[in-house]
């Protein structure tokens, strides 16, 4: 059922080099990432992190359902970028690089928009990789050895856990809903739809509570999990080269006031045009799309 | 509220043949590849019929009957509903022709109130306002639902928002109706009130379709079984026949009702009828005893 390619972020079974790490030095990575794309305006830097990010998914053969996941970067980036250059985040003045009509386009705001994106695509590459690459189980596990607490932990487990009962609910539901002549798509196919699955939810969530309490959930005692993590020395090596090459790039750029290249790096104007003809038309391109989808009756 | 659409229901005359569902050599392969639901499967049922399938879990009797209404398309061989190949309609252009109600009525409902509820099948398929009202009242006074006509369907007891999920079902008035265990957790009462409408159904001229584990409830009910195993339907007869085979019950896994079991232990080795109900096993055993006994008087 399309429902459960929804939302290609689980656990991609599969037994690669990155498979194997633990998830804490993961974990040190995921954090420096982010850490480091808002610490540098450097896109040597942020697009090097994205690449390397993209790197390892190929190396855990996550690359086919990673590029299914960032196709969400299509909206995000067209419209960063389209926006950047009709209206640039940066301050005036602003060189006019061509107009389009009435609309006047600036190269200023191009430098930014790229460093935007590639903080996104950095961070979300990483992240997506790590989850791909990392059984929930073990996470909450490596949570717990770092004292989050349990219940804590737990919730968030369930919370994964519920994610594709809910898809599958969904369908069920369509069914049902399109058995009775609902058109299954558009505004008119949301309320129908959604109505079922969020009571289904709140039900579910309330009887997993009293279920979970008839059965001693939260009585004294060290929660302990079927699947234990141990971390080796390739993983101790893994998170101390991480936290040496972030902290390293992060404290270099932060000295260099963010190491901002945007006067060394200058894009010529045709090229800022054809961006943004390019970055505007696909943005138009899924509204037009998304508008057609929801009023399609 | 979506607004009503311009869709009518095709004439059902039109579309008349004599028979209601058709499957030829229907096999369904689910999309992994690796579950074969239906493998091979013929079947016709006529007008007016009331057609009980039982078999255990996963024998195939959900797949089939969502095959019926196009939720689900055959792999190979055909179905062909009110003379219509299910393979070529939406499940939206079925819905006309065929209705299903849910097991759980809890994924079907979500307006307002239950009148709401009533008015949104019919309105879907493009019936006029004063016929939809005119069904509404119907139903409402049929499953008894006058006191809830103006509640959140939400806020209503169980039994009676199945009522409320079949009432939305029966409002859309289709010639074909598909029951998934109708009587799975409702109590005396409401199974009774989902008996009647059956037969009251089949009077009108609907083919009630009926997937269910309750045993007495088809007894009582319906006049075909279709009995289902691994993928492939394995017998088709009369309830009488079907709960009297006491093979095929064991290969399936399947018990008869009891009055029945009772028959065949008692009165059935000394030539006596297979009871489908208690009341059937009741009027034999009276008519055995009386005949014994000239002076006792059995009250039932």
């Amino acid at each position: 059922m399309s429902m459960q390619m929804a939302l290609p972020i689980a656990m991609i079974p599969g037994n690669s080099l990155i498979h194997r790490i633990t998830p804490l030095p993961k974990m040190i990575w995921v954090v420096g990432y982010i850490v480091l794309a808002f610490s540098t305006t450097n896109i040597v830097i942020l697009y090097s992190m994205a690449l390397f990010a993209f790197l390892i998914a190929v190396i855990s053969g996550v690359t086919r359902p990673l590029l299914k996941a960032c196709v969400i970067l299509v909206p995000i980036a067209s419209s960063l970028l389209a926006l950047q250059i009709i209206a640039p985040a940066v301050e005036k003045p602003w060189t006019s690089v061509g107009h389009i009509g009435a609309l006047a386009l600036y190269g200023n705001g191009v430098y930014y928009g790229f460093v935007l994106l590639g903080r996104i695509v950095a961070s979300l590459i990483m992240a997506l990789v790590v989850v791909m690459t990392t059984h929930p189980s073990d996470l909450f596990t490596t949570f717990a050895k770092l004292k989050i607490p349990y219940t804590f932990n737990f919730m968030l487990a369930m919370t994964l856990q519920l994610i594709p009962v809910f898809q599958r609910e969904v369908g069920i539901i369509m069914s049902a809903q399109k058995s009775r002549g609902m058109k299954g798509r558009g505004f008119s196919a949301v309320l129908p739809s959604f109505v079922p699955v969020f009571v289904g939810a709140i039900e579910r969530v309330q009887q997993l509570s009293i279920s979970l309490e008839s059965r001693g959930f939260g009585s004294a005692g060290i929660k302990t999990s079927y699947r234990q993590v141990k971390s080796r020395p390739s993983d101790w090596v893994v998170a101390i080269v991480g936290v040496v090459a972030i902290a390293t790039l992060a404290t270099m750029s932060i000295m260099r006031g963010t190491w901002n290249l945007s006067t060394v790096i200058l894009f010529p104007h045709a090229f800022v045009f054809w961006l943004f003809v390019v970055a505007a038309s696909v943005f138009a391109a899924v509204i037009l799309v998304t508008v057609f989808y929801m009023f399609k009756r | 509220m979506p607004e009503p659409t311009t869709t009518t229901a095709p004439a059902i005359a039109q579309l008349d043949t004599s028979l209601a569902i058709e499957v030829t050599g229907a096999s369904y392969v689910y999309p992994s590849g690796h579950v074969v639901a239906l493998d091979g499967v013929d079947l016709r049922v006529e007008r007016g019929e009331i057609l009980g399938i039982i078999g255990q879990n996963g024998s195939g009797k959900t797949t089939l009957t969502k095959l019926f209404n196009g939720l689900l398309k055959p792999s190979a061989g055909r179905v062909i509903v009110n003379g219509v190949d299910t393979a070529t309609k939406t499940v939206q252009q079925m819905a006309p022709h065929i209705g299903y109600v849910f097991q759980n009525p809890n994924h079907q409902l979500f307006a307002r109130t239950v009148q709401a509820e009533l008015e949104f099948g019919p309105r879907n398929i493009g019936v006029p306002a004063e016929e939809i009202a005119e069904r509404v009242r119907n139903a409402v006074e049929f499953f008894g639902l006058q006191d809830v006509v103006d509640e959140h369907p939400y806020r209503v007891s169980f039994p009676v928002r199945k009522l409320v999920g079949i009432a939305s079902i029966v409002t859309m008035q289709p010639s074909i109706l598909i029951f998934d265990e109708p009587s799975t957790g409702q109590d005396h009462q409401t199974t009774h009130i989902i008996n009647d409408l059956m037969r009251r159904l089949r009077d009108e001229g609907t083919t009630v379709v009926c997937v269910s584990h309750d045993m007495p409830l088809l007894a009582d009910v319906v006049e075909r079984v279709i009995v289902m195993k691994e993928t492939r339907i394995i017998a088709d007869a009369s309830p009488r026949e079907v709960f009297a085979d006491q093979t095929l019950m064991a290969r399936t896994n399947l018990q008869a009702p009891q009055s029945t079991q009772i028959a065949l232990a008692t009165v059935v080795p000394l030539g006596g009828p297979v009871a489908l109900t208690p009341s059937e096993l009741a009027s034999d055993l009276e008519r055995r005893l009386t005949a014994h006994v000239p002076s006792t008087k059995i009250t039932k």
